[in-house]
């Protein structure tokens, strides 16, 4: 408990020493005025937004997203000192949740009443954010972007008015890699690995549309239990040659170590939340010092991208996002999970200035359903905004991991929930704006 | 077969980690009559230590004998310092001390080691042995632990039951007055009680902590295993203790192998299996007479 509350304030510290340098003159961004700005809504002042997040910092679920928060408080950094959003800096505070629900409405409590952020941004992770679904809903509390991709956050907009996804939902992601499956493996046994939460479900009901009768054993694991041996036994015993697993990063780990154990060698997918390179072989690295000869185990298995990845050094994003890590990030490299949190926070600059000069909570609503859809940027595919729907991007392409860095085997692919087909994507991947910062117009003044 | 095969071996390996668990704190019971929840903790701060020194590149017999050496300290020295001023009060008191203590460890373990996920090494190999054309669940790693396991549990039993001072850890945690009339010197009997207890829970902790991740927390789901293992053999018996360990372990297997969502119900299931042991025989299967307990 001590140590959770220490990492919360050194977290909170670090969040606002950042972002009190940069100054907050010059209309970037927007190309506001920032002689003409309200303090408009709580949050807001005449020269700065407060953004709020929660984010697993310690225990099973930090390791890579304790490293999310950590690119979007470099992005904010490097946006602050070119100007802010309309004259305005972002004054961002993550704060550590532990991936504890219970947690999670303390410090979403924390943020909403007492730092009175006008905005939440990325909360992390399915059990914790639907702690607070209701709760931010109620208060009329933007909650944009939802690190998750569980149906909740954008599926219903009529009940959560205020909150929106983000990433590819993992039913879009299910159906995506089903098909795949489908045309190139139709002979293959399919074995499931899944968490067993909305995680797993929704990834499940998405690859059945497509290959239900190839799926020869569904196992579930329960996070926290790290004995995963009956489940991977029991997928051997299946005669699964091909098992897909919708599972966190550690999971990955365990369930390469005990098909190790077991001498079991399928072919694996998995998908796009499990699958993260750099973080597994860190993970099974002090295994490799004399009994794992090959630190790479996951060579060959295959993996969904829905960004671009740290393995690509030539895509004009990843070496934007490299500039800014270099330039306002912390210690340490530039990983796949600060991408994403720089992505995310890119997302929400667009959100920002889309709503206009003098924004208030509603109008940053209406601003995404009117001009979200139309967003482009580091995503690969666009999102789904509109005023019928909340959910985030919406494609998908296929790669497989060899080494360290992966080779995309299918271009992106397009879809929705439900029984809505897979196509593919024809759009060109977006161009980076100068500083890697957007210039979207005002939909709202 | 070769899935009931698989289901049994990777019980028994997790049941004689549990197990080992479970020794430490029979062993502290059994030379204190206090119920140490700190154990977990203590295992973990020198788990820690022995991966930092792993990490420094010394191997790794040297990390687990540094790692013993420490617990034997570390337990020595909360003993004297934390446990001996309420030692004398109501037996709550220093059981509540204890699970003081164990949140204070392990937020300095954060401190001093980071709170992130690592991977620990094993001295063994992590890949089944290969029977016929199949590999099974059982790796030298596993050989390894329960030989470990075994091994220390032999010691124990020789110590208490063979050895003048086992006989006179034994009195002094009994009946500390009749102890002290006879001779012995009851407060190193004490001192010696934790710091042995805590070197068969750095050993458990070491022996856990190989071919898996470990962080500040890693231990919190085992002491809840060790307890139940511990007080289905009985609390006061070695070999209870084992025992209760293997049938925890296989139990929990089996009840994640074979039952559909298992992987959900574990936890559930060892407490059914607590309360059916303890409602058919309350004092654990293990339990020496009833008469003898204060």
């Amino acid at each position: 408990m001590t140590a959770i509350a220490a990492a919360t304030a050194a977290s909170t510290l670090a969040a606002c020493g950042g972002s009190d340098d940069g100054g907050g003159d010059g209309g970037g961004g927007g190309g506001g005025d920032a002689s003409a700005n309200e303090a408009s809504d709580i949050g807001i002042t005449e020269d700065s937004i407060k953004l709020g997040a929660h984010f697993p910092l310690t225990g099973v679920a930090a390791p890579g997203y304790s490293e999310i928060p950590t690119g979007a408080d470099a992005y904010f950094d490097c946006l602050n000192e070119a100007g802010g959003v309309n004259g305005r800096t972002i004054d961002y505070i993550y704060r550590d949740d532990a991936y504890n629900p219970t947690t999670t409405s303390q410090v979403v409590n924390q943020l909403v009443l007492e730092d009175e952020v006008f905005a939440i941004v990325g909360g992390l992770g399915t059990p914790t954010h639907s702690a607070v679904l209701d709760f931010l809903n109620s208060e009329g509390v933007p909650d944009l972007f939802v690190s998750s991709g569980s149906l909740l956050w954008g599926a219903d907009p009529e009940t959560n008015p205020y909150t929106f996804g983000w990433q590819t939902d993992y039913e879009s992601e299910g159906k995506i890699i089903g098909e795949y499956i489908a045309e190139n493996f139709p002979d293959a046994k399919v074995g499931l690995f899944l968490q067993d939460d909305d995680f797993g479900e929704d990834g499940e009901a998405g690859i059945r549309q497509y290959i239900d009768d190839q799926i020869v054993a569904a196992e579930r694991y329960t996070p926290g239990n790290t004995n995963v041996g009956p489940q991977i036994a029991a997928l051997q015993a299946a005669g699964a040659d091909f098992v897909v697993g919708f599972n966190v990063p550690s999971y990955t780990a365990l369930s390469q170590l005990t098909a190790l154990q077991l001498g079991y060698d399928p072919q694996w997918f998995y998908s796009n939340v499990g699958s993260d390179p750099t973080l597994v072989g860190n993970l099974l690295n002090n295994f490799s010092q004399g009994t794992v000869s090959d630190a790479s185990l996951l060579d060959g298995a295959l993996t969904t991208d829905y960004l671009p990845t740290v393995d690509e050094p030539d895509n004009p994003w990843v070496q934007e996002f490299q500039r800014i890590w270099d330039e306002c990030g912390g210690d340490g490299e530039l990983t796949n999970y600060r991408i994403y949190g720089m992505a995310q926070a890119y997302t929400t600059v667009q959100a920002l200035q889309a709503a206009g000069q003098n924004p208030t909570r509603d109008d940053l609503i209406e601003a995404i359903e009117i001009a979200g859809g139309d967003w482009e940027g580091p995503v690969l595919a666009p999102f789904r905004y509109s005023e019928e729907s909340h959910m985030g991007t919406a494609g998908m392409s296929i790669s497989r991991i060899t080494g360290d860095t992966t080779e995309q085997v299918e271009p992106v692919q397009l879809t929705d929930i439900g029984d809505a087909p897979i196509e593919d994507f024809d759009g060109e991947p977006a161009e980076v704006p100068e500083n890697g910062i957007p210039n979207e117009e005002s939909v709202m003044d | 077969m070769q899935y009931f095969v698989n289901v049994t071996l990777t019980g028994l390996t997790e049941g004689m980690v549990y197990s080992a668990f479970a020794l430490a704190l029979v062993l502290i019971w059994r030379s204190t009559r206090i119920v140490n929840f700190a154990q977990g903790s203590m295992a973990a701060a020198t788990t820690f230590i022995a991966l930092a020194l792993i990490q420094a590149g010394q191997s790794y017999w040297v990390a687990l004998i540094v790692a013993l050496l420490s617990g034997l300290l570390l337990g020595a020295i909360i003993e004297r310092v934390v446990i001996r001023p309420v030692e004398g009060g109501p037996e709550l008191n220093a059981v509540i001390v204890t699970l003081g203590l164990f949140v204070a460890i392990q937020a300095a373990i954060a401190i001093v080691f980071g709170s992130a996920f690592q991977s620990f090494p094993t001295p063994f190999g992590l890949e089944g042995f290969q029977v016929g054309d199949n590999r099974i669940a059982l790796t030298p790693n596993s050989v390894w632990v329960i030989a470990a396991v075994l091994v220390t549990m032999a010691l124990l039993v020789v110590l208490f039951r063979f050895t003048r001072i086992g006989l006179a850890m034994r009195a002094s945690a009994f009946g500390q007055e009749v102890a002290r009339l006879l001779g012995v010197r009851v407060g190193r009997m004490l001192t010696l009680g934790w710091a042995l207890a805590a070197v068969v829970g750095s050993l458990a902790g070491l022996l856990i902590a190989g071919g898996e991740f470990v962080y500040p927390a890693y231990m919190d789901s085992l002491i809840v295993f060790g307890f139940v293992a511990a007080v289905l053999g009985g609390l006061d018996s070695p070999i209870g203790a084992i025992v209760g360990g293997l049938i925890l372990g296989l139990a929990l297997s089996y009840v994640s192998g074979y039952v559909e969502r298992g992987s959900a119900l574990v936890n559930v299931a060892a407490l059914v299996i607590l309360m059916v042991v303890l409602l058919v025989r309350p004092g654990g299967l293990f339990a020496s007479s009833t008469a003898r307990r204060a």
